[in-house]
């Protein structure tokens, strides 16, 4: 009663306070401001925090989730989920690694590469495969497949570690085109173009829609197991341009690698917006779900809270989440009444 | 006919798991005999109790649509109260209690994000699987509690009648599980949530009491593991149980509770422990390869959902 | 239809997968419950089992090819190397408990976490198994030898010494830090005291912070990039898993402070020739690992063959000669310095 009144008042349909109290809702901007305190907390505690080496750091740092969590968006937002990425980077690391080096095949660098993405792909079009055509669930396939894939990495690597990586593929982790990392260039295109297809693209529409409602999209002649397994494809594929965009960052291809992984591109993505029943989430929340999570170690370590803090990491990490979690459901569902009011 | 009453047969997911494990026991008895020794056994089951006493609760949630990836975090924050408990003078047994207690609260905390406040499960217990984790290595600051004495560990080491006593324990709670699941209303409730939540609600069932009361149990079964696991291994620290809630997730998938939830048994998850408890049991005896186990388990849990899926077409 | 052609590329992913991950893996691998070594004329065979902290390490791995060179040369030792993939200390304990219900004759632990595998090692023991300890030790009660390469004391007295040389001058000032594997490792808990104590008689370092980077090289890589952003002025970064130093050289190198941070720690020659090649790293503190393995199956097969009788002063190892035994510790040797002089004579 009273909001039409203020929008009789200034005539306009809308009152500015209400467009910008729903714009403060609308997920993406809290998230921007929650970044940007945090980053504000930090640097008036220790100033050389935003000096520009460190903020390129950050960002590269954060670029291997960022690139993954563009595919793992799509699949949530379709009512999947997919826990093997950790799992699959392992995997694709041992397998560039052992591929490229003089020890075992000596492949060139760029062959290397293309099989690794072919592989990356491949893996995904299996988990596809078996969620669609199989009819097993994707948290069951996924589970399975970060087991095996674990295993498998050991018996690829054999107990030894590659060490006598290529300048032409330890450019890719730490070189730089125009002052700017490569791995940034590729985040930067992949969120661009994810970006681009979930927005504007009928594909991009046809899977929101799938994942909103399945069953009106079934009727309405949409392939879902075509989809489906298009978005695993393209996440087993991402995972493989991540793996190589950032593990020859180091010297070493040892078999630890992305462990973990899955459980922070996740915790992102979801944090980011995307409901984990599907249909809805952005893109873009999920980069600033990325950005705020990615870097909360860095900011404990410039926080410098002495030895203690170290134990405490991992707690501080789990609220953040779990701060985050509580205040988008209690926004969300507070939006939701009102606008139905 | 004879097809259609095959298929709605509804215990064949049982069945062949059952087979499974009849063909790895026949094959390890022609190979190496001394592994299926009762002594052998027995022996071996130590190794699973915590896994098992934690695949009954998550049974219940997962039939309820619902998941618990928390339980290994809670776990270790459980065995952690019951090692500083000890240094500070306190008899274990009491600090068993304490963890038992802080189990049950974490899980309820759990249970009220999930009934109350209506967020999804699987973003909650994923907050608090770090969240539980980092409190645990916080208060704990890393270092790990021995020197449990002998009159407590044998709450994880002794035995009776040749029966190991957390074996005696899951016996007890595997009872009241399957009673609770297959005899009584709230067992039928669970199904009934786990089918349509919505129409539960409305047709008066309390599901958010059910639900808080089913992921208290899961915290409960987390703090039970703990000092059972604390007093077999003599150690309390905060890095226990790492990974703990997807093997037990793979066990009651495996035992065929679907993870859409409506569907599921305690014999089942009972099979799908045992499954894999000798699977990894006999990888090891006989080729001692540990990243052999890794992916037999988890190809086993893979392809025993598929092969559901090739029996009973129709089912989601 | 779709779902066929679906099927048919399904297949010939499976098949792109299996091929390429067969093809990759290791052609020999360092043998598990393979017989290694032919029997000796006595006929007997003693089953040895290696067990690392975490397979897959190539520390561990180069401590296995030695324990292999000792089998080869004894030929009567059925040698099992086996560990778990992830370092657990409970899957080590039971893969004790495993080998003790089948009975072999040594086991040769390098124990992660030495309270969770005592009481399996205790239990062992008292089957009559030989239980011996490497690399890192248990309480005396659970096993019967140490193999030592070298005392905690000397790893982190030897560590600060080189950070100390590093920085220079009569007296050594500026801040340091450490990068450990996991904050519940016992091996670096130790090696830490001891820094910790030597710091103490370098009065113009200080400890700033002590990060775990668990066993990962990435997070030990960022950390010490943090470190070195956080605290503008740290001199020394001691990275004392063999996991970390290579992934703190890394940051070191890329932030171009090679020269103004002096990171030491310990690592295979392997590991970190290319860092001390291009003065990245100018110290490598480690001993012998592939004689440390090949002296552990030396005595783990004269403990089951009744050649090693208690109070003995020495024993014989194959091609590393007399070693000393002090009490229950078989000593390999001292600690070894890497630097650009020598670096290149060591391949492990």
């Amino acid at each position: 009663m009273s909001k039409k009144r203020a929008a009789t008042k200034h005539g306009a349909g809308l009152g500015i306070g209400q467009m910008l109290g729903r714009l403060a809702r609308q997920r993406e901007y809290g998230m921007l401001a929650l970044l940007a305190l945090t980053v504000a907390a930090v640097q008036s505690i220790n100033h050389s925090f935003l000096a520009a080496g460190n903020l390129s750091d950050m960002l590269v740092q954060c670029a291997p989730a960022a690139i993954v969590a563009c595919g793992m968006t799509f699949i949530i937002v379709m009512g999947e989920i997919d826990i093997s990425v950790g799992s699959m980077m392992g995997l694709l690391a041992a397998v560039v690694g052992v591929l490229v080096s003089k020890h075992h095949y000596g492949m060139s660098v760029d062959l290397s590469v293309l099989l690794t993405l072919l592989l990356g792909g491949c893996l995904g079009f299996i988990n596809g495969l078996l969620v669609t055509v199989g009819r097993v669930p994707s948290i069951i396939v996924t589970l399975g497949m970060l087991t095996v894939l674990r295993g498998v990495t050991e018996m690829v690597l054999g107990g030894e570690w590659v060490t006598d990586l290529p300048h032409g593929l330890r450019f890719l982790g730490t070189g730089s085109l125009a002052g700017v990392p490569i791995c940034l260039i590729v985040a930067a295109v992949v969120a661009v173009a994810s970006i681009v297809v979930a927005t504007q693209t009928p594909l991009g529409r046809r899977i929101y829609a799938v994942g909103s409602n399945p069953d009106a999209a079934r009727i309405a002649g949409l392939h879902e197991t075509r989809l489906k397994t298009l978005v695993f494809t393209l996440t087993g594929f991402l995972v493989a341009v991540a793996t190589v965009v950032s593990v020859p960052q180091l010297s070493v291809i040892e078999s630890g690698i992305g462990s973990g992984f899955e459980l922070l591109v996740v915790t992102c993505v979801v944090v980011g917006g995307t409901s984990i029943k599907g249909g809805k989430g952005t893109i873009v929340g999920s980069l600033l779900g990325v950005l705020l999570l990615g870097t909360v170690r860095t900011d404990l370590i410039f926080l410098r809270l002495g030895e203690m803090s170290t134990y405490w990491e991992r707690a501080i990490q789990g609220a953040f989440i779990l701060a985050a979690v509580l205040v988008d459901h209690l926004v969300r569902r507070r939006g939701t009444v009102e606008a139905e009011a | 006919m004879g097809r259609q009453r095959l298929q709605s047969f509804p215990y064949w997911h049982e069945v062949i798991l059952a087979a499974m494990l009849a063909a790895l026991l026949v094959f390890a008895r022609s190979v190496a005999p001394e592994f299926l020794y009762p002594g052998t056994q027995a022996e071996m089951s130590t190794h699973i109790w915590e896994l098992a006493l934690l695949a009954l609760p998550m049974t219940l949630i997962i039939i309820t649509g619902g998941i618990d990836l928390s339980v290994g975090s809670t776990m270790a924050m459980c065995a952690v109260v019951l090692g500083l408990s000890y240094q500070a003078g306190i008899s274990p047994w009491v600090g068993a209690l304490l963890a038992v207690l802080t189990g049950a609260a974490a899980g309820a905390a759990n249970g009220v994000f999930v009934a109350r406040v209506r967020v999804h499960p699987l973003i909650v217990t994923l907050a608090t699987l770090a969240a539980y984790r980092g409190v645990a290595e916080g208060i704990s600051l890393a270092k790990p509690v021995s020197g449990f004495p002998a009159g407590f560990t044998v709450l994880g080491l002794g035995s009776v009648a040749g029966v190991p006593i957390p074996g005696l324990i899951f016996a007890v709670a595997l009872l009241a599980a399957a009673v609770v699941l297959g005899k009584t209303t709230t067992g039928r409730s669970i199904y009934a949530i786990g089918h349509n939540e919505l129409a539960s609600r409305f047709s008066g069932i309390s599901v958010d009491r059910i639900k808080l009361a089913l992921y208290t149990l899961s915290g409960t079964a987390a703090g039970m593991a703990a000092a059972v696991f604390v007093a077999r291994r003599n150690t309390a620290k905060a890095d226990i149980g790492q990974g703990m809630e997807l093997d037990v997730i793979t066990a009651v998938v495996l035992g065929g509770t679907s993870i859409y939830g409506g569907r599921g048994r305690i014999v089942g998850t009972l099979l799908g422990v045992l499954l894999i408890h000798e699977t990894r049991e006999f990888v090891s005896w006989q080729w001692s390869r540990d990243e052999l186990i890794l992916i037999v388990v988890g190809a086993l849990l893979i392809v025993s959902v598929l092969l559901n899926t090739v029996l009973s077409p129709r089912r989601r | 239809m779709v779902v066929r052609s679906m099927m048919r590329v399904g297949v010939a992913s499976l098949v792109l997968v299996a091929l390429v991950c067969s093809g990759c893996g290791k052609k020999t691998q360092t043998g598990s419950s393979a017989s290694v070594g032919t029997p000796a004329k006595s006929g007997k065979q003693f089953t040895i089992c290696l067990l690392p902290k975490k397979k897959g390490l190539p520390y561990f791995t180069s401590c296995a090819s030695g324990a292999e060179q000792a089998a080869k040369e004894l030929g009567d030792v059925n040698l099992i190397y086996d560990g778990p993939t992830d370092g657990s200390p409970e899957k080590a304990a039971s893969m004790i408990e495993k080998w003790t219900l089948k009975g072999v004759d040594v086991i040769a632990v390098s124990p992660n976490d030495p309270n969770v595998l005592a009481p399996a090692m205790r239990a062992a023991r008292q089957k009559g198994i030989h239980v011996i300890t490497w690399d890192a030790d248990a309480p005396t009660d659970a096993r019967e030898y140490f193999v030592n390469q070298a005392t905690a004391k000397q790893i982190g007295y030897g560590l600060v010494d080189a950070v100390a040389k590093d920085i220079g001058g009569a007296q050594p000032t500026g801040k340091v830090a450490i990068i450990t594997a996991t904050l519940t490792a016992a091996n670096q808990n130790e090696w830490i005291r001891y820094i910790k104590e030597h710091l103490k008689d370098y009065p113009g370092l200080t400890l700033v912070a002590t990060k775990p980077s668990n066993e990962d090289q990435k997070l030990a890589f960022q950390v010490a990039l943090d470190l070195m952003k956080a605290y503008p002025d740290l001199k020394g970064i001691f990275a004392i898993s063999s996991v970390a130093f290579p992934g703190a050289a890394e940051a070191v190198k890329q932030s171009e402070k090679a020269g103004k941070v002096f990171v030491t720690g310990l690592s295979t020659p392997n590991d970190m020739r290319d860092y001390v090649k291009d003065g990245t790293v100018r110290s490598v503190v480690l001993w012998n690992t592939v004689d440390l393995g090949y002296l552990t199956i030396s005595t783990a097969e004269a403990l089951a063959s009744g050649t090693l009788k208690p109070h003995a002063t020495t024993i014989k190892a194959g091609r590393l000669g007399e070693k000393r035994i002090v009490g229950d510790n078989i000593l390999l040797g001292d600690v070894l310095v890497f630097n650009k002089e020598n670096i290149d004579k060591y391949r492990f």
